[in-house]
């Protein structure tokens, strides 16, 4: 089997009585693009915010390059794993949320130094220098001294995009990334995640662009009412989708 | 009507040397009584938040105590009170030339005691309406929860609750009175004794009044001072001036 990277499997999640993951296994190779579809209320998000552990599991198990996520394995029995190991698990997995969440009483640049100055010990310099480098990619040099209130949505999003990279992850994350962005901004964050995913960036992403979706997904994963009902190549969903989920999501326009 | 205007004007530009050292003392209570408050105030109120209920009870029940009972109560109970049980007797303490006499101690402790609680409450609000997602971001990065509270929420919530910390300094400072029940010599109970020999009840408690108009105006004032300066941090899109004001940087 090719080099894995993310796993889950038969994962289940509840909130209160009701189900919002049931039994879901997926696996996601290194370097590649996975795409995560699904009406609202199907678990999509949910399970993206398990992967770093943001959300307890109530069965099941989900790994990241070969380590459990969240848990210690006991004798067979999952215990959940102290805060400062997940916080060290959490450094393997970045992500990138609907709503930016960049830190308020920061400056962009300080935003991305943060965690690789205070979580790996880096200093200032090396720090800086790396996000001085990504904030290039993003395109956002310019802005590094700026504050999040007097940047745009998009480029709040670019410069939460510059953050979860400093860290060097194996895997990226994306919750919904254009969901709260006005429509021009959108192809920009685009743009961006577009360049990653060829520079190899294994990623999951969470998105209502079903355009982005068949450019740039190795893989479309179909969610519906907390499991998987459809995971293949996007041609394949597109052209012969199998479940009427998928035909719904995609709106296939031929 | 009787208002004896020279007498009015000479203690209040020319106070006793006693009531000068009641004003001193009035300023030390407060700010000492403040200090303790900010001090107790912050570990309580991540106390009362913490899912541990060994944390969480303790501090919610030291909350309802404070907030529940008067705090001219407390005074009398922590000096008077402690004493009489033989539990706790505050001595003198006497530093060079400086003397904390044990009243002042007591008071001071008192104040602060219960100055944490209101400020236990005022920190959980403030952490409290930080929005999640700061926090879920710094989670997503590998922080633990101390660093995320050190660098993300409390630079945010001090922003917050600013402001409400300076009115409750402005109560201290008006409460800190309370403690001439116990003996201190702080300004109302320096005036109460110059008004026993003058009798010159109006006057006195005239130039009282004014000296505590004075206090909370200035203070007034530094806050408007620092409100000003986040408004202009804000315009500018910068919401760090607390960290500039702490002098606090990543």
């Amino acid at each position: 089997m090719a080099d894995v990277l993310v796993q889950a499997e038969r994962v289940e999640k509840f909130f209160g009585p009701n189900k919002i993951l049931d039994g879901v296994s997926f696996t996601v190779t290194r370097g590649e693009t996975v795409v995560l579809i699904g009406s609202s209320g199907s678990g999509k998000t949910t399970l993206l915010r398990c992967i770093n552990h943001l959300e307890k599991i109530e069965a099941g198990r989900i790994t990241v390059n070969g380590f459990l996520i969240g848990y210690r394995d006991r004798r067979g029995v999952l215990i959940e794993d102290r805060e400062r190991n997940i916080a060290r698990q959490r450094r393997d997995v970045g992500m990138v949320f609907q709503r930016f969440n960049l830190f308020a009483n920061l400056s962009a640049l300080d935003n991305i130094i943060l965690a690789p100055m205070r979580v790996r010990g880096e200093n200032r310099a090396v720090a800086t220098e790396r996000a001085m480098r990504l904030l290039a990619r993003v395109g956002l040099a310019e802005k590094a001294r700026n504050f999040p209130a007097s940047l745009s949505g998009g480029q709040q999003q670019r410069v939460a995009i510059a953050r979860a990279l400093a860290m060097e992850p194996a895997v990226m994350l994306f919750d919904e990334p254009t969901s709260a962005l006005d429509p021009e901004m959108v192809g920009e964050v685009l743009a961006v995640m577009r360049g990653l995913a060829q520079d190899g960036m294994t990623m999951m992403i969470v998105t209502h662009e079903m355009g982005f979706a068949r450019q740039v997904a190795d893989r479309i994963i179909v969610m519906d009412q907390g499991r998987i009902v459809e995971d293949g190549p996007p041609e394949r969903l597109f052209n012969a989708p199998t479940h009427p989920k998928t035909r719904t999501l995609l709106a296939v326009r031929h | 009507m009787h208002f004896d205007w020279p007498y009015f004007w000479h203690q209040l530009l020319e106070p006793d040397g006693a009531f000068i050292q009641g004003l001193w003392l009035t300023i030390l209570i407060s700010v000492g009584g403040q200090v303790i408050g900010l001090v107790i105030g912050l570990p309580m109120a991540l106390a009362r938040r913490s899912a541990s209920v060994f944390l969480m009870w303790p501090a919610r029940f030291y909350i309802f105590l404070m907030r529940g009972t008067p705090l001219l109560v407390q005074i009398v109970f922590i000096y008077t009170g402690l004493a009489a049980a033989g539990i706790l007797r505050f001595h003198d303490f006497i530093a060079g030339p400086f003397t904390i006499s044990g009243n002042v101690q007591a008071g001071i402790l008192a104040l602060g005691l219960n100055e944490g609680a209101y400020m236990a409450e005022i920190f959980r609000a403030g952490i409290d309406a930080v929005d999640r997602g700061q926090t879920e971001a710094a989670k997503s990065l590998g922080m633990v929860p101390g660093q995320i509270l050190r660098f993300v929420v409390l630079p945010q919530a001090l922003r917050i609750i600013l402001l409400p910390i300076g009115n409750q300094f402005n109560i201290m400072l008006k409460n800190s009175t309370l403690v001439s029940v116990i003996g201190v010599s702080e300004m109302l109970l320096v005036t109460e004794t110059i008004n026993s020999a003058t009798f010159r009840t109006f006057e006195l408690y005239s130039v009282l009044a004014l000296y505590f108009l004075v206090l909370t105006s200035i203070w007034g004032g530094v806050m408007r001072y620092v409100e000003w300066r986040m408004d202009r941090g804000a315009a500018r899109g910068d919401t760090a001036v607390i960290g500039t004001l702490q002098g606090e940087h990543i």
